[in-house]
């Protein structure tokens, strides 16, 4: 095909810069990819990236183990309950705030807000969790404090080891870092509600409510599902940021360990604190599988009932 | 939307008013931790571990970032920060801006088996474990390189750049063409500097990240000199997350052994803090414009 190679020889430079990105691909994708088979097999790290495929088969021993482990219920639980609550809680908050900010009639303050606002999405979890534990510091925070000399609290609450407290921590410290992030994309949808709109509701004599309930909501409803199917698919992996595993992570501890460990936490635990390569790529794997379900299932779903779908 | 002519109602005001409050709320309560933590990092330690510190510094004192700033480990963990910072940022744009451009050239062959790729690397992975055996194998573990290969390529990225290319005017390549310039000229001396918003907001996303990251120096990297300044913060941090499960006056206790000093481990880990947040608050404002459009993008194709 002499065709084919003087084409190829006239596009030579994408080709090559398009093959290198595929190599990375190749190499950091999709090699971790195989490598998941190791979640059937008796993997020994001595037998390099060929053990990937030369190691024993085990079959679902290492579910099977997962299954038994005593913390099983209580990771799965774990895992469930915090994204559940950061779905419920975190997902509506940026369309109000959005809708907030579109009824604002001063732009430089709707500015100024809104750039405050996302600030802290570009902040670390290491610095966010560092500003909690001064924060709600039992002896010296500035929360307990207040509480205190108020009389709201009789005694100092203990935020950050009582057990009670690390849902909800978890859940508001994920709100106060992405809310303005995610108000961003329902913003610019509002942005592009036809004014036309508005004027003929004011005609009709529409009170802004009614405005904000019959045209804006309804004209970014395509956006909002498509934020909520991404939400759900990123269900097992945390609240807006993807960031159960940094939360459970750096606001994890002893005490608080019945309700702060998830598959992460664990597979990090097993995998790179143990060495039990396997059994934490097994786990690992259950992780993906439901996340991918659900990530399906909602874009099924929403497909079905409103003809939306991300793919 | 204008108000003029328009009679405003009762509910107008009403609604005016719940709205600026839930502005000030938000405004509040974003901008006062941040505040809160530059107040304690300016407090005299030992002070501060009194609590009861709201707005202002009780005792002033500059002896935190002075202790930050004559710490050699904490030095070197921004001087790594900063190398990784701006060498990864560079590499990223590099090669992912050529991969993007790649495939943004719409007559590539095997350009849909190429996306397709990339898209599948975009929602499937391995899995922690399968990489940190793949990192081993390569030799990443434990060298500087495991802070700028693994992060060269970001199919994220990737999506945000190559809608960018697509959307440029044809005209301005192919004249150059006809000029007689190469391919790789087009793309460095036209392409490029047309697309700056691009490059801006992509330089900002990877760059923070890079700023930010402390996951590969926990886990990759064993070597003291080699560790990040947010690594060195998680691991203050970890510290008093310790503290607060011992409870019982622990800040107290730690403030009494550190009698003779006028920081303790709260404050310096404050002023550690501000110093990593300074550079992200001074930059992220400017480029708010273009990044606005790249989320947008990516959130709707990817």
């Amino acid at each position: 095909m002499p065709n084919f190679w003087s084409r190829l020889r006239g596009q030579l430079f994408f080709q090559i810069c398009a093959l290198m990105g595929i190599a990375f691909l190749l190499v950091f994708a999709y090699t971790p990819m195989v490598g998941i088979i190791i979640a059937f097999k008796n993997f020994k790290l001595s037998s390099g990236i060929p053990g990937f495929i030369t190691s024993e088969w085990v079959g679902f021993k290492w579910f099977a183990e997962f299954y038994n482990d005593i913390y099983f219920w209580q990771i799965i639980r774990n895992t469930v309950v915090m994204s559940l609550l950061k779905l419920v809680f975190t997902f509506p908050i940026p369309i109000l705030f959005a809708l907030v900010l579109n009824e604002v009639r001063r732009q430089a303050m709707k500015r100024s807000v809104q750039t405050v606002s996302y600030l802290p999405h570009f902040i670390s979890w290491i610095v966010v969790s560092g500003m909690i534990f001064s924060f709600f510091n039992e002896q010296t925070g500035v929360v307990n404090h207040f509480l205190v000399s108020t009389g709201l609290a009789d005694k100092p609450i203990s935020f950050l080891s009582d057990p009670a407290y690390f849902w909800p921590m978890a859940v508001l410290s994920d709100i106060w870092k992405e809310m303005g992030w995610w108000t961003i994309i329902f913003l610019a949808a509002i942005a592009g509600v036809d004014p036309a709109l508005y004027e003929a509701a004011v005609v009709d004599g529409a009170s802004r409510m009614q405005r904000i309930w019959f045209i804006t909501l309804p004209t970014i409803k395509g956006t909002i599902i498509i934020v909520l199917i991404l939400s759900i698919g990123n269900l097992f992996g945390g609240g807006l940021g993807g960031s159960n595993f940094e939360q459970s992570y750096l606001l994890g501890n002893p005490v608080n360990n019945g309700v702060s460990e998830i598959l992460q936490t664990y597979t990090l635990k097993m995998g790179l604190a143990q060495g039990r390569y396997s059994y934490a790529t097994a786990i690992g794997l259950i992780q993906s599988v439901i996340s991918l379900m659900l990530i399906y299932l909602s874009n099924y779903f929403s497909k079905r009932f409103s003809g939306i779908g991300l793919f | 939307m204008k108000a003029n002519g328009i009679r405003r109602t009762m509910e107008d005001n009403v609604i005016d008013i719940v709205i600026y409050a839930i502005l000030i709320v938000v405004f509040v309560m974003t901008v006062y931790p941040f505040y809160y933590s530059l107040v304690i990092s300016f407090n005299h330690g030992i002070d501060a571990s009194r609590g009861g510190i709201y707005f202002w510094p009780r005792v002033f004192s500059l002896d935190n970032y002075k202790a930050v700033f004559s710490n050699h480990a904490l030095l070197n963990g921004f001087g790594i920060t900063i190398s990784r910072t701006v060498i990864g940022t560079f590499a990223t744009l590099l090669f992912t801006g050529l991969f993007a451009y790649s495939l943004s050239y719409n007559k590539l062959m095997f350009r849909t088996t190429y996306i397709t790729l990339l898209i599948i690397a975009m929602y499937f992975s391995g899995g922690l474990i399968p990489y940190f055996i793949l990192l081993k194998k390569l030799q990443l573990m434990n060298t500087f390189l495991v802070y700028i290969i693994p992060l060269m390529l970001n199919a994220f990225f990737t999506i945000i750049m190559m809608s960018f290319f697509r959307e440029l005017p044809h005209e301005l390549k192919e004249s150059a063409k006809m000029d007689g310039a190469s391919e790789m000229r087009i793309y460095f001396s036209i392409v490029i500097p047309i697309s700056a918003p691009v490059f801006a907001t992509i330089a900002l996303f990877a760059g923070v990240e890079h700023w930010n990251s402390w996951f590969d120096a926990a886990f990759f990297v064993t070597d003291k000199d080699l560790k990040t300044i947010s690594f060195m913060l998680m691991e203050l941090i970890n510290k008093a997350n310790l503290t607060a499960v011992q409870g019982g006056g622990g800040d107290v206790e730690r403030a009494a052994t550190y009698a003779a000093q006028t920081f303790t481990a709260e404050t310096i880990r404050m002023a550690t803090m501000i110093v990593v947040i300074i550079p992200i608050i001074c930059v992220y404002p400017f480029l708010q414009r273009y990044f606005v459009k790249g989320i947008m993008v990516g959130s709707i194709k990817g």
